[in-house]
């Protein structure tokens, strides 16, 4: 017998399923906290060392920064350092380990000190991270509206020259190099005198808001096109065969037979349905969004989370690498719930399963 | 992206003793400002450098670049791009200048005891911090001695090893009192950057201080600055370098080939790299000079022959001396010196933009560089008939040769996996020594792993690697030294007494001229023992606009458009 929707057992079903699924979600984030921090130990390389690849450094002056950043303290009971795996002693105060100063910073909100600016890690990846929502987050928002838009003309029109030019422009531009189309923009643009690189034109601080807003946007130009491109591709294709799925059921034909106009069966019978697999798409490339499109910032010298990230990596700055990883798991895994959610109330048979 | 190996152009030549003698230069050098003309700055009140002129648009010179400083405190700061700041917003005692010479940059005098301990500055009148407060004898005294406890700086400390005592015998005089008569004294003033002491006293975190306020004296101030981004400063009119221009931006372009298009379509007026395969294109372009030249601090590509002997390996520091005994005889190293086509290598690697090289002692040493020794000359004939004499035949006709025991020489090549360089001057070298039977296996390694197994461990065969090298010799000679095998900073494990013995004299010699004569036969010596092949020593590559600006220093013996002494000379073009 079907449950009423607003029963006590509807209701009481719903929270247990969004509890189960916020549980499952800060349970991925408790093992992500703790994987993040032996992922880098055991990666190869003395942080003190490749940070300051100079070889001139004098042994104190190596150990002074081993001191300074904790890293002569074992990783944690029993084992002095994971990469080589040299074992120490099972005694020692675990408070005075490596990995619990590290949990016990992560509590307070703090994520440590860049081994490489000296910098505190959170607002050094919080000013990078606003950087790379602005830019990713025009990009996101114009590729997934055209490619909508584009998958539903094209379904639409389905086997017509229509369609088929925007299935190859869209397959195209899905699997074009995104290093490569940045710099082919790159060289189109600076020579309609659009800038070339960076946030901003540095020095503008004494002018209005205003002029300063125009001056990042037209900043913005290349690296937004070049984003919506790549990623408005998949987008589409995944609106188009969604969508074509959805034409070819059999209350469409009945949509169609009560003489309904298209832009009506599109609108009110067609789209809702075919935005579910959208759903799924667009909630997990919002999560990864986090993690910038390093290719992209790269080229246009965007100074975005995933530039971060790469130099960080090179320099083995553990404490930037663990707070930026934490940073792109949580919004993975919380964008994931979002389309969890979301998906209950799109489809309400979700939440029987 | 660019990894560089060597990331600073830094120091520690005040570990070594170096010799020069005591006897600065008196009058500047042709590069540095006129110091008699400047003006002391006693009647001009400090407000023109505070309100910025309302009348014309500022001058803004823009200088595009591929690094980004890692921090504004001079203490902590590891990369060049640090350093490049430091020296325009602080103030030095002296200045490196672009023809390997010091001038006095701070003081105005400098006076030596006979016996060359006792080192008293007198400063320049009228000097001034950013922030209005004058800057004394006392700013000096604090800074020296700031630097010299301060162990979290990574380098400081190492410049001022020999300084006993550091005093202000009046507020414009400074005297410095060392353990040791250095002859090297100037090269470890060039990086200690005077701080104001009302500022820095109440610091409590040296290390983790980031110092975005940046007080300092130097001819351009801090005014604006996004790590990664830019850095924008503004002149100070009335520093005694008297800089031509109203400001500078130094804006971080991490893709090389924005940096090209940037100064092509005039973004910026100068870039300070590029990639050497852009250089051709770049001339072509209207009213940009692409200029070459020497580098002020260089990058310096070797190939590091592992020497080592097992039987005095330093086991206790966990050697290993696995190195191929060929390795260890003369005759094989000169061969592969002959056998190692230089011109070849830069051409390919470089595009030709470098020369050859010979010692760790490069080219940019300027007068400590002894450009009269002959080099091996590429001769792969010459070269097989020295191994052949030498006891090395290749007797199954396979086209390896063996070591007397019948061994086949295949000798492990290693080199960092982040150079751009290295894997084409690999390949290169194992085609260039196949011709004369020797093999050759590649493999790149992570730097870190690198360094395990370079030294002390001695754990390899060859490696091409680098180095970055101070003003001063006295460093990169010491990496030669018998008594740096144990200690990891010897990568060859290279002994030599009578070498040893030159070094001792070099680093107390206070006579310039005979202080030069002995580093000469000391790079006699490494290059006739093959201690290294030193391929290249790679050439700096900057452009700048001929439209918006002039006055660059391209004309020197050394290339630096983005120094201090360059940028104080450039002005608008009107």
């Amino acid at each position: 017998m079907p449950v009423k929707p607003n029963s006590p057992e509807a209701v009481l079903k719903r929270y247990r399923y969004l509890a189960k699924k916020v549980g499952w979600a800060l349970f991925t984030i408790l093992f992500v906290i703790v994987l993040n921090f032996f992922l880098f130990r055991i990666l190869p390389g003395d942080p003190a060392r490749a940070g300051i690849r100079d070889p001139r450094l004098t042994r104190q002056a190596v150990e002074a920064i081993r001191v300074r950043f904790g890293l002569d303290k074992p990783v944690i009971n029993c084992f002095e350092s994971l990469n080589p795996v040299k074992f120490g002693a099972c005694t020692v105060n675990p408070l005075d380990t490596q990995f619990f100063i590290y949990a016990a910073n992560l509590l307070r909100g703090e994520m440590g000190i860049s081994y490489h600016s000296n910098r505190p890690v959170s607002s050094l990846l919080v000013e990078r991270l606003w950087n790379t929502l602005l830019l990713i987050g025009a990009g996101q928002i114009l590729a997934i509206l055209l490619g909508i838009a584009l998958g539903v003309v094209a379904a639409w029109k389905a086997r017509t020259p229509v369609d088929y030019a925007a299935l190859i422009f869209s397959l195209f531009a899905w699997s074009l190099p995104t290093f490569w189309l940045g710099i082919v923009l790159l060289f189109w643009g600076s020579a309609v005198g659009l800038p070339v690189g960076g946030k901003a034109t540095p020095g503008l601080s004494f002018l209005p808001a205003s002029e300063q807003a125009l001056d990042i946007a037209r900043h913005m130009i290349l690296p937004t096109l070049t984003y919506t491109i790549v990623f408005l591709g998949e987008y589409m294709l995944v609106m188009r065969s969604s969508l074509l799925d959805v034409l070819s059921e059999d209350y469409i034909l009945t949509a169609k037979a009560k003489g309904l106009s298209t832009f009506q069966i599109l609108k009110d019978h067609a789209l809702k349905n075919a935005m579910l697999p959208m759903v799924t798409i667009i909630a997990i490339n919002l999560g990864f969004t986090v993690a910038g499109a390093l290719q992209i910032e790269t080229v246009f010298s965007w100074p975005g989370l995933g530039g971060a990230i790469y130099e960080a990596v090179g320099r083995r700055d553990f404490p930037v690498l663990q707070g930026a990883f934490l940073m792109i798991a949580v919004s993975v895994i919380f964008a994931n719930l979002f389309a969890d959610l979301l998906y209950s109330y799109l489809d309400p048979r979700v939440q029987t399963d | 992206m660019r990894t560089r190996f060597t990331l600073s152009l830094l120091i520690a030549a005040a570990l070594i003793l170096a010799a020069c003698a005591p006897t600065p230069p008196t009058t500047p050098s042709p590069e540095a400002p006129p110091s008699t003309e400047a003006p002391a700055i006693t009647e001009a009140p400090s407000v023109a450098t505070e309100a910025p002129q309302p009348s014309a648009e500022p001058s803004v010179l823009r200088i595009g670049w591929a690094g980004s400083p890692d921090t504004l405190n001079p203490g902590t700061g590891l990369l060049s791009e640090s350093y490049t700041i430091y020296g325009l917003v602080y103030d030095t005692m002296y200045q490196y200048e672009l023809d390997g010479t010091y001038s006095l940059r701070l003081a105005k005098s400098v006076d030596v005891s006979d016996d060359g301990l006792v080192w008293t500055f007198t400063l320049r009148d009228g000097l001034k911090f950013h922030d209005g407060t004058p800057l004394t004898a006392e700013d000096v005294v604090f800074s020296y001695q700031l630097y010299q406890v301060t162990e979290d700086f990574p380098y400081m400390p190492g410049y001022t090893t020999y300084f006993e005592s550091i005093e202000a015998k009046s507020p414009s005089e400074v005297v410095i009192t060392l353990s040791e008569a250095i002859p090297n004294m100037e090269a470890s003033l060039i990086y200690l950057f005077v701080l104001p002491k009302h500022i820095w006293e109440k610091v409590e975190n040296l290390a983790e201080f980031e110092n975005l306020e940046m007080i300092g004296s130097g001819p351009f101030k801090l005014a604006d600055y996004q790590q990664n981004e830019f850095v924008r400063l503004e002149a100070v009119k009335d520093h005694f370098y008297q800089p031509k221009v109203d400001q500078i931006v130094f804006q971080t372009f991490e893709n090389q080939d924005a940096l090209v298009q940037a100064i092509r379509t005039g973004q910026v007026d100068m870039i300070t790299e590029m990639p050497n395969t852009v250089v051709e294109t770049l001339r072509q372009a209207e009213n940009v000079a692409v200029v070459t030249g020497v580098p002020l601090a260089p990058d310096i590509a070797d190939i590091i022959i592992n020497q080592a002997d097992p039987a005095t390996c330093p086991v206790d520091e966990g050697g290993v001396c696995s190195g191929n005994p060929a390795l260890r005889e003369l005759k094989f190293r000169q061969a592969l010196a002959h056998a190692t086509n230089k011109q070849k290598i830069i051409e390919v690697v470089l595009l030709g933009l470098g020369d050859p090289g010979l010692t760790l002692v490069a080219n940019s040493l300027t007068q400590f560089y002894n450009d009269q020794l002959q080099d091996y000359t590429y001769d792969p004939a010459l070269a097989n008939q020295m191994l052949d004499e030498a006891g090395f035949p290749d007797s199954d006709g396979d086209g390896v040769r063996e070591l007397p025991d019948g061994t086949p020489i295949n000798l492990r090549l290693n080199y960092p996996s982040d150079s751009t360089t290295a894997p084409r001057t690999a390949e290169l070298l194992k085609e260039m020594w196949a011709e004369i039977g020797v093999n050759l296996e590649i493999q790149p390694l992570d730097p870190d792993t690198l360094s395990s197994v370079c030294c002390p461990a001695f754990d390899y065969d060859i490696l091409i690697w680098g180095w970055g090298s101070d003003p001063d010799p006295g460093f990169m000679l010491s990496v030669h030294l018998t008594d740096e095998i144990p200690t990891g900073l010897s990568e060859t494990g290279y002994s030599n007494p009578e070498f040893d013995e030159l070094y001792v004299q070099q680093s107390t010699e206070r006579d310039p001229q005979k202080r030069r004569e002995i580093i000469f036969k000391m790079q006699e010596i490494l290059l006739r023992d093959v201690v290294y092949i030193v391929p290249f020593y790679a050439k700096a590559v900057q452009a700048y606009r001929t439209d918006t600006f002039t006055g660059w220093i391209t004309d020197a013996p050394k290339l630096s458009l983005e120094d201090v002494s360059s940028l104080v000379r450039v002005e608008p073009i009107k």
